[in-house]
C-alpha cells in the first residue's frame, strides 16, 4: 500500500498553484504566432491615420481637407466638424452625466500633439501621406508649459485627499531632529513596446472592436455609452497585449474616431497610433512635487510626518497622482499631516502608470528617510527597523501581513549590508565611487468580484473562459493552474480561453487585483464543478460508480476514482459517454451574497465596487525592500546601476516564475525612472520634445545588472481565496529613491529631482 | 511615385508575389500584405528592435527598409525559426524555459536578434550579450532572463 503525501504548494515539480510552470501562452509567443490586435485577419480594412495639433494651446481657426481628400485612395476625412452624434460615457466608477454630447476631436486646442483631425485610406501609405496635406489655422494661445510654469496658477487643493492624525505641526516644530526637502519627478511615459490602436467593425447594430485592452468588460461599456448602444452589442477582443503598464484600460478618444469611420465607410477600419503619437495620444505618469517634513528624536524615533504634495493635470480633467499614498503607511509615526493640490497645465491628461501614487509617494519619503539617517549618523536600514511600523497607523487597523521586516533582514542579508561603511564617498574601487541605498515600497492589495467558466468537453479536455486578460502577467497560466488544481486534473489538459468581453467577467487588470480576483472565481468554479462531476457520478444512469455503494468519490490526474483507489479510474471523455453527456459547464462568481444579477455586470464594468484595502477589519498591503549599488564615475558623473536584491512580501506566489519576472519588471522600469526617463516639454508651445525611444529612454539591456529577487511572503487568506496580494507593481515602488539613496552614499550628493541625470551629479 | 510594383519576396523559403506601392517597408509587406504578423512593429523608425529579421542571414530592421530592397535576398522571419516539424530553435526553447519575456510582442525580434548575436560570436559572455541584445528594447523587463536564455542556446548551438 502507498500512502500519498498531501500536494505541498511551492514544489518545483508539477504544475500546482505556487509551481513554477513555464507560461502556457510562451509557444505561441516565441513562434509568432500570437496575434495581438492590429494582426487580426479582418478583411477588407481602410487605414485610419490622425493630424496633430501643432501649437500647444489656442483654437483651430479653419481646416482645410481638400487636398487630403483629393489624394489618391482617401476615403473620409474626420474634423470637429464632423457631426458625430456622440455621448459622454460614464467615469471608472461608471457615473455619468445625463445625455452631455461627446466630441473626440475639439476646435479648443489644450495641449500640442492633440488630434484635430483624422484621414482614411485605403492603405496606411495613403493615409499618412494624405494626413499631412491636412492645412490647419491656428489662433494660439498662452501655454502652461509644466507644473512651475509662472503662468500655473489654475490650482485646485484637494482636500477629500487631505489625511490628518495627532498634531503634526506641534511635533515637528518641537522635534529635535528635523528634515525638510521638496522632491519632484517629471512626466513619465507606458511606452509599452506595442503601441496603441484598434480594428472596428461593425455588423448592424453590433461592434466588434479588436483592441489591446486591460479591461475589456469597461472599455466595452464605455464604447457602448459613447455610440449609445446596449453593452451586449459591443465585443472588445483581446486575446494578447504588448504590454499596458495601466494605459490600455480605457477607450481613447482615437477608439471614437475609428468605430465613427467604420461606421460611415460600412467596412472595418484600423487606426494605428504611432509610436510618436502615443505620447500624446493618452498620458503618461504626471510630473509630481512635493515638500516632506520629517521630525525625530536624537535617538532616531519619527515624531512627525508632513507632506504636501502637487501633481499637474490637463486644463479639461483632473488626473490625481497621490504623491502622499505610501508615505502615511510605512513607518510607525503619531502626528502626520498631508494635503494635495491639483495645477493645471496644457498637456493630455494624465493617466495611471505602474503604482500610481505609490511610486512618486515613496520616493519622497524613502529619500527623506535616508536624509534623516544621515543627519541621525544612523544607518538606513537601522533607521527603517527602529520605525518598524506594527500596524496601520492611518486606518489603525492591524495589517493583515507585513513581512517588510522579514524583506528588509533577508534583503540585507543576501545583499551584504553590514560590510557597509556609513560615511558618502567612503566606497571606492580607483575612479570609480560606490554607493549603497535601501529603498521600501508598498502597494495596497486592492478587490473586486470576478466569474469564470468551465466547460468539460466531450473529448475530456477541461476548457476556462474569462473575459480577463494576459498582458504579460501569467493570467493564462495560473487560471489553467487553480483550475487543474482544484478540478484534480494534470495543467495540460486545461485550455484557458481570456481576452473577450463577452465572456465571464472580471475586473480591470489593474491596481495589481487581476490575479487574486480571477483566481478565486476560477477556484470556486473548478471545486463546483469537481463536486458537480462527483454527483453525477454517484448518482447518474449509466455510471459504474454508482452500485459501488460509495458516499463520495475523489478525481485524481484527471480520473474519477473511489476515494480508496480500489474501484474504476474514468477519464473525463468516457466519463461523460458512459452517463450520456455531451458535455458540462459550470459557471461561478465571487459576488456579494444577494447581488442581484441585474446588478453583476456594474461589478465587470465599472470601478464602483473595488475594495480597497481597508474595506475588512484589517489594512491589507504587499511590500518590498530594495538593496542597491551603483557604481558613480567620479570624472563624467554616469551613473550604472551593478547590483540589485530584492525582497517582497505578496504572500501566496501563485507561479514564482512568472511573479519573479514581473517583479524584475516592475524594478527595472524603476531604473528607467531613476536614471533615464523624463519627457521634455519644449517651454516655446509645450510639445513633448522626446516623443520616441530613441530620446525618451528606456532601459537597455546593457542597462541592467543581474536583479536578485526574493519572497519573503506567506499566504495571506485576508487578502484574496488563496492567499495571494499583489505583485505587479510593488515591484517598482521604491527603487528610485533606493538609486538615489546608493548616489548620494556614492557621491555625497543628495539629488531630489529624477531623473538622476550626471548634469545633476557633477 | 505610388503606382504599385511587383515584387516577390522569398520568406522563410517560399515565394510571395504581390504588388505593393513602393514606398512600402518590408516590416509593412510582411504584416499588412502577407499576413505574416510574427514580425512585429513597435516603433516603426528604427528604434526599438522588434521588427527584427534576417536578409541574406543578417539581423536587418524591416522597418526601415523598403520591400522592394528584399527582392532577391532570402529573408527569414521568426516563422521560419523552427524546424518544419514544429521543433523549436534552441534560442526559442531556452525563451520559454528562462521566461525571458512578458508580453510577448518584443520577443519576435528579441529571438532573431539572439539567433544572429550568437552566430556572430558575440554570446561570449553576460556583459556581451548585454551590449549585443540592446538594440531590441524589452519593456516588460525581461532582460535578465534573455541573457540567461542566450547564454543557454549559446552552449546549445
Amino acid at each position: 500500500m502507498t500512502l500519498m503525501e498531501p500536494r505541498k504548494h511551492g514544489s518545483a515539480s508539477d504544475s500546482a498553484v505556487g509551481s513554477r510552470l513555464s507560461r502556457l501562452d510562451g509557444r505561441l509567443k516565441i513562434t509568432g504566432g500570437a496575434t495581438y490586435a492590429l494582426e487580426q485577419p479582418v478583411e477588407n480594412v481602410a487605414h485610419a491615420v490622425l493630424v496633430p495639433a501643432t501649437i500647444g494651446a489656442g483654437r483651430v481657426v479653419s481646416i482645410d481637407t481638400s487636398a487630403a481628400e483629393a489624394s489618391p485612395g482617401v476615403r473620409l476625412v474626420i474634423t470637429p466638424q464632423t457631426e458625430m452624434g456622440l455621448l459622454v460615457s460614464g467615469d471608472w466608477g461608471g457615473n455619468r452625466p445625463e445625455i452631455v454630447p461627446y466630441h473626440p476631436l475639439s476646435l479648443d486646442v489644450t495641449y500640442n500633439g492633440q488630434a484635430i483631425a483624422a484621414v482614411i485610406a485605403e492603405t496606411i501609405e495613403q493615409a499618412a501621406e494624405a494626413a499631412r496635406l491636412v492645412k490647419v489655422e491656428y489662433e494660439e494661445g498662452a501655454v502652461v508649459v509644466d507644473l512651475f510654469d509662472p503662468k500655473a496658477n489654475n490650482r485646485k487643493s484637494l482636500d477629500q485627499m487631505a489625511v490628518k492624525w495627532g498634531d503634526a505641526e506641534a511635533a515637528f516644530a518641537g522635534a529635535a531632529v528635523q528634515v525638510e526637502a521638496e522632491y519632484r519627478t517629471p512626466r513619465e511615459y507606458h511606452v509599452p513596446i506595442e503601441p496603441h490602436g484598434l480594428i472596428a467593425e461593425w455588423s448592424g447594430d453590433q461592434l466588434t472592436v479588436w483592441e489591446p485592452s486591460q479591461w475589456t468588460h469597461g472599455m466595452a461599456r464605455m464604447y457602448s455609452e459613447w455610440f449609445d448602444l446596449p453593452l451586449e452589442n459591443v465585443r472588445v477582443i483581446s486575446p494578447f497585449i504588448g504590454g499596458g503598464f495601466g494605459s490600455k484600460g480605457a477607450p481613447y478618444f482615437y477608439g471614437a474616431v475609428a468605430i465613427f469611420a467604420a461606421k460611415v465607410l460600412q467596412r472595418p477600419v484600423k487606426l494605428a497610433v504611432t509610436r510618436s503619437q502615443g505620447f500624446t495620444a493618452y498620458g503618461g505618469r504626471a510630473s509630481t512635487q512635493q515638500t516632506l517634513k520629517l521630525g525625530a528624536s536624537e535617538d532616531g524615533k519619527l515624531q512627525a510626518i508632513i507632506v504636501d504634495g502637487a501633481n499637474e493635470t490637463s486644463t479639461y480633467a483632473d488626473f490625481t497622482e497621490q504623491t502622499e499614498a505610501a508615505t502615511p503607511l510605512m513607518y510607525a509615526v503619531e502626528n502626520f499631516r498631508s494635503s494635495h493640490t491639483l495645477v493645471k497645465t496644457n498637456t493630455v491628461t494624465p493617466g495611471a502608470l505602474r503604482a500610481p501614487g505609490k511610486n512618486p509617494s515613496a520616493f519622497g519619503i524613502e529619500s527623506a528617510m535616508d536624509e534623516l539617517a544621515y543627519k541621525l549618523g544612523m544607518d538606513p536600514l537601522e533607521l527603517r527597523l527602529k520605525n518598524y511600523a506594527d500596524h496601520d497607523y492611518q486606518s489603525g487597523k492591524p495589517w493583515s501581513s507585513r513581512r517588510l521586516r522579514e524583506a528588509l533582514e533577508t534583503g540585507a542579508e543576501r545583499f551584504g549590508w553590514s560590510r557597509r561603511s556609513h560615511a558618502p564617498r567612503s566606497m571606492k574601487e580607483g575612479r570609480t565611487l560606490i554607493g549603497w541605498g535601501i529603498g521600501c515600497g508598498t502597494f495596497p492589495n486592492l478587490r473586486n468580484s470576478a466569474e469564470a467558466l468551465i466547460r468539460i468537453l466531450p473529448n475530456g479536455r477541461v476548457e476556462v473562459e474569462s473575459g480577463s486578460i494576459d498582458m504579460g502577467q501569467g493570467t493564462y497560466t495560473i487560471v489553467a493552474q487553480t483550475a487543474a488544481d482544484a478540478l484534480g486534473v494534470p495543467v495540460d489538459l486545461v485550455d484557458v480561453k481570456l481576452g473577450d468581453s463577452l465572456w465571464a467577467g472580471a475586473p480591470v487588470a489593474g491596481g495589481s487585483m487581476l490575479a487574486s480576483s480571477i483566481t478565486g472565481a476560477v477556484h470556486k468554479a473548478a471545486v463546483a464543478a469537481r463536486e458537480e462531476l462527483i454527483a453525477l457520478a454517484l448518482t447518474e444512469e449509466g455510471s459504474p460508480f454508482r452500485e459501488t455503494g460509495a458516499n463520495t468519490l475523489s478525481i485524481e490526474n484527471g480520473r474519477i476514482t473511489t476515494s480508496i483507489g480500489d474501484g474504476p479510474a474514468l477519464d473525463f471523455a468516457t466519463f461523460l459517454r458512459q452517463v450520456r453527456r455531451e458535455s458540462l459547464e459550470v459557471r461561478r462568481d465571487t459576488l456579494p451574497e444577494g447581488t442581484k444579477p441585474a446588478d453583476a455586470n456594474k461589478f465587470w464594468t465599472t470601478m464602483a465596487n473595488v475594495q480597497g484595502p481597508t474595506a475588512t477589519d484589517f489594512s491589507v498591503h504587499s511590500w518590498g525592500a530594495h538593496f542597491v549599488e551603483v557604481k558613480v564615475d567620479e570624472d563624467f558623473g554616469t551613473v550604472r546601476v551593478s547590483r540589485i536584491v530584492s525582497a517582497f512580501d505578496c504572500g501566496l506566489i501563485y507561479n514564482p516564475k512568472l511573479a519573479e519576472s514581473q517583479w524584475r519588471g516592475g524594478i527595472i522600469m524603476g531604473i528607467g525612472q531613476a536614471l533615464l526617463e523624463e519627457g521634455l516639454i519644449d517651454p516655446r508651445n509645450g510639445r513633448v520634445i522626446n516623443n520616441n525611444l530613441g530620446d525618451y529612454l528606456v532601459p537597455t539591456n546593457a542597462d541592467v545588472p543581474h536583479i536578485e529577487v526574493i519572497s519573503v511572503g506567506e499566504p495571506d487568506l485576508e487578502a484574496s481565496v488563496l492567499g495571494g496580494k499583489g505583485v505587479g507593481e510593488v515591484g517598482i515602488v521604491g527603487v528610485a529613491p533606493a538609486i538615489a539613496n546608493a548616489v548620494f552614499h556614492a557621491t555625497g550628493k543628495r539629488i531630489r529631482d529624477l531623473p538622476l541625470t550626471l548634469d545633476k551629479i557633477l | 511615385m505610388t503606382d504599385p510594383i511587383s515584387l516577390n519576396l522569398k520568406i522563410n523559403g517560399q515565394s510571395h508575389a504581390l504588388d505593393v506601392e513602393p514606398r512600402v517597408t518590408l516590416l509593412d509587406a510582411l504584416r499588412e500584405h502577407l499576413h505574416l504578423t510574427g514580425t512585429k512593429k513597435g516603433c516603426d523608425q528604427g528604434q526599438c528592435g522588434a521588427c527584427t529579421v534576417f536578409v541574406d542571414g543578417r539581423r536587418v530592421l524591416s522597418c526601415l527598409t523598403l520591400a522592394a530592397q528584399a527582392e532577391g535576398a532570402e529573408i527569414t522571419t521568426i516563422e521560419g525559426l523552427a524546424g518544419a516539424d514544429g521543433a523549436l530553435h534552441p534560442v526559442q526553447e531556452a525563451f520559454l524555459e528562462h521566461d525571458a519575456f512578458q508580453c510577448g510582442y518584443c520577443t519576435p525580434g528579441q529571438i532573431m536578434s539572439a539567433v544572429a548575436c550568437i552566430k556572430e560570436g558575440h554570446a561570449g559572455s553576460e556583459a556581451e550579450i548585454r551590449e549585443y541584445m540592446s538594440g531590441n528594447l524589452c519593456r516588460c523587463g525581461a532582460y535578465n532572463s534573455i541573457v540567461a536564455a542566450v547564454r543557454q542556446a549559446a552552449e546549445a548551438v
